[in-house]
């Protein structure tokens, strides 16, 4: 029988969500129209009589109203559980579902949020994550619009019950911009109104609630400074840098207050779809290196084809950097580690704006390290890199250390302090905590460029930073540089 | 359901396993007093074994490379010279996921020559290893 909820292909299995949601609807078709039951439904009844609504509400349209005053009469946990399911569907079955389908899940979620339902944050994070940076269809382009309207039109309402959702939304948006305000698009009219109401939302949350944007933390504005070309958000970008004051949020008065917010791993997976999740968890935690070609090009294949998807590389090195901190069992096994699949994608980068892009996402949490509050895990891929790629990848050592130079210099001249010490205590933590045994491995390499040598060494020159791990350690080398490096 | 490593040629249609699909061959168009056909032969394995499994008519554009595949009721035999497994008229195919199976290339079930049991003419046993690998689809 073909299904009336989503595309299945030839000889595909069949899917047990859709599978449950079908069979309670059709042993309780009789009992979906007026007048309904009174009798109190227990918990089996009750589990299966919200499969079977929402398997109406999803394949009936014309029924979608009679289906959900009957969802409302019964209801007795706050709609959690028809939230689960909705949930289960999204994270599921959304690329499958049939067009009317999803239409029909945004007009439900719309209900949901009149309702205050319980769980609904999680609902919409689950949407957020089904757009997919990048892509330009006509479908992604759809959804891209119609949970921006969710958000654009019922703004009082989770500004009142959820309103970190609406960090998580801006989130998504500015990154989506990036590609929207791309020049190549410019001729695109349907793209261009989509584009402006994504600005007009944008910046309303910045400028309106930017005590919920401080959350976001320093990935704010990472995102930020890749819209900068577009006049509204200069105008903000201007404001962030000389007049803080002018967000009227008590307490913020210096954009290093971002730079110094680690930003929660939640907003990482944002960018990332469950099924892309699911297989980057995957390739990280059971593909062996050495064995791990054949996996990596089915991924590049489903989720990296065409120029324009690219700039996903960016979000999911972020993702693997912050949000994808493997056990000690997994690293110290032969599986294939961050380092290798971060030195992989970006080997794929073809166009110079991503591959900066992607070695600042790799760098990021350097720049304005501290100790106290960030994760060193955040750091580890980007030095096993650089260290795991000499000699024989001594390029990508060099590019990234020389990026890693250029950020200190450039990134924020007014605050270059800050970077200086983000970067020499990211250097020393990494020392200290074994992640490399000394820094000895790149100042005392042959193969490094001098002035990449020199420059490691004048970081830590003007800074007593203690750069070796355990000077009594009998593993630990003669420490020959130090006296140089450390200025004593 | 079997490992990949555990299947044995025979000439019942009894296999059910399940593996993911690692590369597919060309396409052939073969015709028989019923028609055209079309058959695919293609590498797949699972965390055991690796094995070529012949793809026939509408499975040939059905599948592609790091789908998850279930097999029911498949047999593993000659067919033109190749030991290969299929789903045959009686068996199925079915996709069941994508990427999240590990596997090995190595041993590869249909490049390894057998031979009948002496204890029991109706079964095979493995005499030698022709290839380690597939020779048709080499490790990449």
């Amino acid at each position: 029988m073909a299904s009336i909820l989503m595309l299945i292909a030839s000889h595909e299995a069949e899917n047990q969500t859709e599978l449950s949601l079908r069979q309670a609807f059709e042993l309780l078709q009789p009992k979906l129209k007026p007048p309904f039951s009174l009798a109190i439904p227990n918990p089996e009844e009750y589990s299966q009589l919200n499969h079977a609504i929402l398997y109406g509400i999803l394949c009936e349209p014309h029924l979608a109203k009679t289906h959900i005053k009957h969802l409302h009469a019964i209801v007795t946990d706050g709609y959690c559980s028809f939230i689960d399911l909705l949930i289960k569907v999204v994270d599921g079955l959304y690329v499958k579902l049939l067009d009317s389908v999803k239409r029909q899940l945004i007009w439900v979620s719309k209900e949901m949020i009149d309702v205050s339902a319980v769980g609904l944050g999680n609902l919409l994070v689950c949407l957020l994550r089904q757009i997919v940076g990048g892509d330009f269809s006509d479908s992604n382009l759809w959804l891209c619009s119609e949970v921006l309207n969710i958000f654009s039109t019922k703004w009082g309402c989770l500004l009142e019950e959820e309103p970190m959702i609406l960090a998580s939304a801006l989130y998504t948006y500015l990154r989506l911009l990036a590609d929207h305000c791309r020049s190549i698009h410019n001729h695109n009219t349907k793209l261009e109104a989509l584009k402006r109401l994504e600005i007009e939302f944008c910046v309303r949350v910045l400028k309106e609630e930017f005590h919920l944007c401080l959350k976001i933390g320093r990935d704010l504005v990472r995102l930020l400074q890749d819209l900068v070309h577009v006049p509204e958000f200069r105008a903000i970008w201007k404001d962030l840098i000389l007049n803080p004051g002018n967000f009227k949020t008590p307490g913020f008065s210096d954009i290093s207050q971002l730079y110094c917010t680690r930003t929660p791993s939640s907003f990482f997976s944002l960018q990332i779809t469950p099924e892309m999740e699911a297989q980057l968890r995957f390739l990280l935690t059971h593909v062996k290196l050495g064995s791990q070609k054949r996996h990596q090009s089915w991924f590049t294949k489903k989720f990296l084809c065409g120029p324009e998807r690219e700039t996903l590389i960016i979000d999911i090195v972020r993702f693997i950097c912050c949000a994808h901190h493997p056990p000690n069992e997994i690293i110290r096994s032969e599986v294939i580690p961050r380092w290798a699949v971060i030195g992989w994608l970006l080997k794929s980068c073809t166009q110079n704006h991503v591959e900066a892009n992607v070695k600042l996402a790799l760098f990021y949490d350097w720049l304005f390290f501290n100790d106290k509050l960030d994760n060193i895990m955040n750091l580890e891929p980007a030095i096993l890199l650089m260290v795991n790629s000499i000699p024989r990848y001594i390029d990508m050592t060099h590019t990234l250390l020389d990026f890693l130079f250029l950020l200190v210099d450039n990134y924020d001249v007014d605050r270059n302090d800050l970077i200086v010490k983000g970067v020499s205590s990211s250097f020393s933590m990494l020392v200290k905590q074994g992640v490399i045994h000394s820094l000895d491995v790149l100042t005392s390499c042959d193969v490094l460029f001098p002035f990449l040598r020199e420059r490691l060494l004048s970081l830590f020159s003007d800074r007593k930073v203690k750069v070796y791990k355990d000077l009594d350690s009998p593993q630990s080398p003669q420490p020959l540089g130090l006296q140089h490096c450390s200025g004593v | 359901m079997i490992s990949v490593k555990d299947i044995v040629p025979a000439a019942q249609n009894n296999i059910s396993t399940q593996f993911i699909l690692l590369e597919k061959g060309k396409q052939t168009t073969t015709t028989t007093t019923e028609g055209h056909n079309k058959a695919c032969l293609a590498l797949v394995a699972d965390e055991t074994a690796a094995v070529h499994f012949q793809f026939w008519g509408d499975e040939c554009d059905a599948f592609e490379p790091g789908d998850i595949i279930r097999l029911s009721n498949g047999i593993f035999s000659y067919s033109r010279n190749n030991l290969v497994l299929r789903a045959g008229k009686r068996g199925k195919v079915e996709k069941v996921g994508e990427f999240t199976m590990t596997f090995v290339e190595t041993p590869n079930m249909s490049e390894i020559r057998w031979i009948p049991d002496p204890n029991n003419s109706k079964k095979y046993m493995q005499e030698a290893i022709v290839s380690a690998h597939s020779r048709i689809f080499p490790p990449k």
